[in-house]
This record gives structure tokens, C-alpha cells and sequence, in this order.
């Protein structure tokens, strides 16, 4: 069910709101704030008309991610009442698990709020960013290299399917030879990148990017009073938040 | 003893057709066999399926009787070698020489061994000279040959190769064909060539297997044998 659809948005507009909730995950400090923050963008996702299948897919890929960092939290954080002690030794404190919770809060927000940006097209984007004054050499690069992170993650996957069948065999393996492989699978990833990016700016440049100073665009954004109203409450709203 | 499909359907999550309907096919050890057909048909979808790396929908595939599907990518990799379309992606170490010896070491190998068929490989390649060399700074050819040199020296008795003459020279092409011909008698070794080139699948393959064309669900067509060799 589609109570409101953030694809009619103007770009801009979801460009504003992802910033200003990713502004308040990380400026305000409260689990209970932190929690009523997540539930809302997970209401905004939803109910926007993002394809929840594929959203939720994303943010699957983070959660062994956050995870890692809730238990690295947990454990070394020394704040607070000793919750867990054994032998003698303070193993969880409650500093700890209300580090843990905050951070972990944090970063499905940020991930949450990203996947607004999904319900809109790249090359809208890129428009919004140019219209908001950004130069279009900045703005293009942000949004090229938006484009190129599902490419990077087929090749990440094929560099760990090539260690493995060279007879890795990294379900035995220790942590630290895991830890060694996933290093290993950064080489091609990073070198393939570089490549990559002298190769596409010497397309561009063959292509006359960057010839003439003044761009021409056949379509221009075009803001409706909706859109006016959502970027002043938005911005607004997320100032009175910080504030109190 | 053969690497089997067996009644293959494979659809993937966004798409619209399924790439694969009922697809079977064997290959056998000591046999050169291409795989052809039009691009986007599912040839590299195919590979990937016979190695484990997809699962089918449907089917199964068999690695001398095995069921791949309870088999790791590990196990896997020590009877199959499989080179991929993009040499870059699947070169992964420091050094050409580590490169070689990493396949080897999972092996378990003694070092007199690995040593030796590094030397090999690296020579019959002619890749000697670029021993100490990042494999990121080979031209794509060399690195194509590195990595044909790499898979090759673990002497994997099936070998599946992605279009493995794109960046080659006609000489190295050609070397190629021979060293395939030599591995598929001395070591009877089934070799799948993925490829659109049509001299070298005429030259040196004895059976052409033909996928349908792109998104068909029909049955393919397993073309009787070519030539014998």
C-alpha cells in the first residue's frame, strides 16, 4: 500500500530529507530518539513506494556489518554499571550495550535513509545536484560512482569465487585466513577501480567532457509547492530536533 | 566419470525469461568440447552453474557422479579449473610467482613439486621473464596467459574455459590449442571452450555444443561430434 509516492518527490527534496536524517543520526546521542528516528524512516521507505524486497536486500548485506560492531562495542566499551562479570573481569557494561545500540541505530538509519534515493532515477540526481549549484564535475563523479558500486560487488564476488576454486576452502578456515582472504579480494578491486576510472576519463575527455565551460540540459527540475513546503519544514524541523 | 547437466532450469531473480529450460549436457574427460551460441544465450550463466557458483532452479549438475550442490567451491575448484572471461578479476596476488604457487599450496604440494611446475608453466607460457612482475602490470594477454598457466598447473581433470583466445595472439593461440590437445591425452582431461571463435572451436574442439539463443527455452542442440582428433 502507497500512502504518499516519493517518486512524484523532486529529487532535491529526497536529497534534503536523507541529509537531514543522517544529520540527526549522528548530532543527537539518545537510544529511545535513535529508535523513534529509525521507525520513521523505515515508515518513509515503506510507505513511499521503495520496492521493499529490493531495499531490504541492500541493507542485508550491512548487517553482518553492524553486528561485528555491536559485539566490538559491547566488549571494549568500559563505561557505566558492570553488567556481565566474570571471574572478576567486566566483561559487558551497560556504557557498553548503550554504545553498541547507538551506533548500531545509527548506521541502519544512515542505510535506511539512503534507500530513499532509490525511488528516484540517477541521471535526476545528477540534474538536482547541478540545479543546487554543485559543479557538474563534482556532481557527476558522486553520481558515477554511485553507479558503479553494484559493478564493484560482481567483481568482488568473482575474485572470491576465483580464490576459492583455486582450492581456498574458507569454510575450515580460520579467522585470521579469512581476514587474509578478504584482503587478498581488495587488490583486484582497488587496481580494477583505478583502471577503470583512467579508462572513463579518457572516454569523457574523447567524448569533449569538460570542452565547453557552460553545460546545456534538455530538462530542468522544476519545483511544485509540495516540494517548496517539504524543503523549508524538512531542514526546519530536523533544526528544532537538534536543538531540543 | 563425466561432468554432467542434468535437466537445468535457471531463471535469474530480474529476469524476464528463464536462461536455462531443461538444458542437459555431458562432458566427458578427455574431450575438447565448445560451447557456442549468441551472446547474452547463457554460456558464462552455464559455467557458472557446472562449477557451483549458481544454483539452478531446477536440475542438477553431477561432477563424476557428485551432486555439485554438496560439494564447496574448494572442493570443486581441485577437479575443475576454470579461467573467466575478465583475467583481471580472478588474479588476486602480489606477484606472478605467487600467483602460480597459490593454487598449488591449497594442493598441498611439496615445494620440489610446485616449484617445478611453476617453472614449467611459467616457460611453456613464456611468462619466465615477468617471474617477479605485478600481474596487474601485464598487458590483458599475459594476464590471460598467467592465469591459463595457474589453472593449468594444478592439473584439474576438467577445464572450463571462457572465451580463452580473446586477448591472445594467432602464435599463443595456437599454443594454446596444442597445450589443450596434450592435457586432454596425457591427462584425459575434459575441456569445455566457451568461445565465439569459430577457426579456433574448428581447429581443435571435437564436439560443439550450441545454446539456444538468448532467453529461449527451448532444448539446446548437442551437435554430433565434429572431428575426431
Amino acid at each position: 500500500m502507497t500512502l504518499f509516492s516519493l517518486v512524484k518527490w523532486d529529487p532535491r527534496c529526497k536529497i534534503i530529507l536523507m541529509a537531514c536524517l543522517s544529520t540527526l543520526a549522528m548530532l543527537r546521542g539518545e537510544v529511545w530518539f535513535l529508535f523513534g528516528l529509525l521507525v520513521f524512516t523505515c515508515l518513509l521507505v515503506m510507505l513511499g513506494g521503495a520496492e521493499l524486497s529490493g531495499a531490504l536486500g541492500q541493507v542485508k548485506g550491512l548487517l553482518g556489518l553492524i553486528f561485528s560492531l555491536f559485539i566490538i562495542q559491547c566488549f571494549f566499551t568500559r563505561s557505566g554499571e558492570p553488567w556481565l562479570v566474570i571471574g572478576g573481569f567486566t566483561l559487558i557494561t551497560s556504557g557498553g550495550i548503550e554504545l553498541a545500540c547507538i551506533l548500531s541505530l545509527r548506521l541502519f538509519i544512515l542505510a535506511f535513509s539512503a534507500l530513499l534515493l532509490l525511488t528516484g532515477e540517477v541521471r535526476d540526481y545528477l540534474l538536482a545536484l547541478v540545479q543546487m549549484k554543485i559543479p557538474y564535475e563534482i556532481a557527476f563523479m558522486t553520481m558515477a560512482s554511485v553507479h558503479f558500486i553494484p559493478i564493484l560487488r560482481e567483481e568482488a564476488l568473482n575474485v572470491f569465487y576465483a580464490i576459492q576454486l583455486r582450492g581456498c576452502e574458507l569454510q575450515k578456515a580460520s579467522w585470521r585466513k579469512k581476514l587474509h582472504t578478504y584482503l587478498e579480494i581488495c587488490l583486484p578491486i582497488l587496481v580494477g577501480a583505478l583502471k577503470r576510472t583512467r579508462a572513463m576519463a579518457l572516454a569523457m575527455e574523447a567524448r569533449a567532457f569538460r570542452a565547453y565551460p557552460k553545460r546545456t540540459y534538455l530538462r530542468r527540475l522544476v519545483l511544485k509547492k509540495n516540494d517548496k513546503a517539504i524543503l523549508v519544514a524538512v531542514p526546519v524541523i530536523t533544526l528544532v530536533l537538534l536543538v531540543y | 566419470m563425466a561432468l554432467e547437466a542434468k535437466n537445468l532450469y535457471f531463471k535469474y531473480p530480474k529476469g524476464k525469461k528463464a536462461v536455462l529450460s531443461d538444458f542437459s549436457a555431458s562432458f566427458l574427460p578427455g574431450e575438447l568440447a565448445a560451447l557456442t551460441g549468441a551472446n547474452g544465450c547463457g554460456k558464462t550463466t552455464l559455467t557458472k552453474i557446472l562449477l557451483g557458483i549458481l544454483q539452478p532452479q531446477q536440475g542438477l549438475v553431477l561432477l563424476d557422479g557428485r551432486n555439485i550442490a554438496e560439494l564447496t567451491l574448494a572442493e570443486v575448484g581441485r577437479s575443475v579449473g576454470y579461467v573467466m572471461q575478465n583475467p583481471a578479476q580472478q588474479l588476486f596476488c602480489t606477484s606472478v610467482e605467487k600467483e602460480m604457487d597459490y593454487g598449488l599450496l591449497n594442493l598441498g604440494l611439496s615445494e620440489e613439486e610446485r616449484e617445478k611446475r611453476i617453472n614449467y608453466y611459467l616457460e611453456y607460457f613464456q611468462l619466465s621473464r615477468h617471474r617477479k612482475s605485478f600481474p596487474f602490470h601485464l598487458s590483458l594477454g599475459e594476464q590471460q596467459r598467467l592465469l591459463l598457466a595457474a589453472v593449468l598447473a594444478m592439473k584439474p581433470r576438467y577445464l572450463i574455459l571462457d572465451e580463452p583466445t580473446a586477448y591472445l595472439d594467432v602464435y599463443r593461440r595456437r599454443l594454446l590449442g596444442e597445450h589443450l590437445q596434450k592435457i586432454r591425452t596425457e591427462l584425459v582431461c575434459g575441456i569445455i571452450v566457451v568461445s565465439h571463435d569459430r577457426d579456433f572451436v574448428g581447429e581443435y574442439c571435437q564436439r560443439e555444443v550450441v545454446m539456444p539463443g538468448a532467453g529461449m527455452v527451448e532444448n539446446h542442440v548437442d551437435s554430433p561430434q565434429r572431428r575426431a582428433l
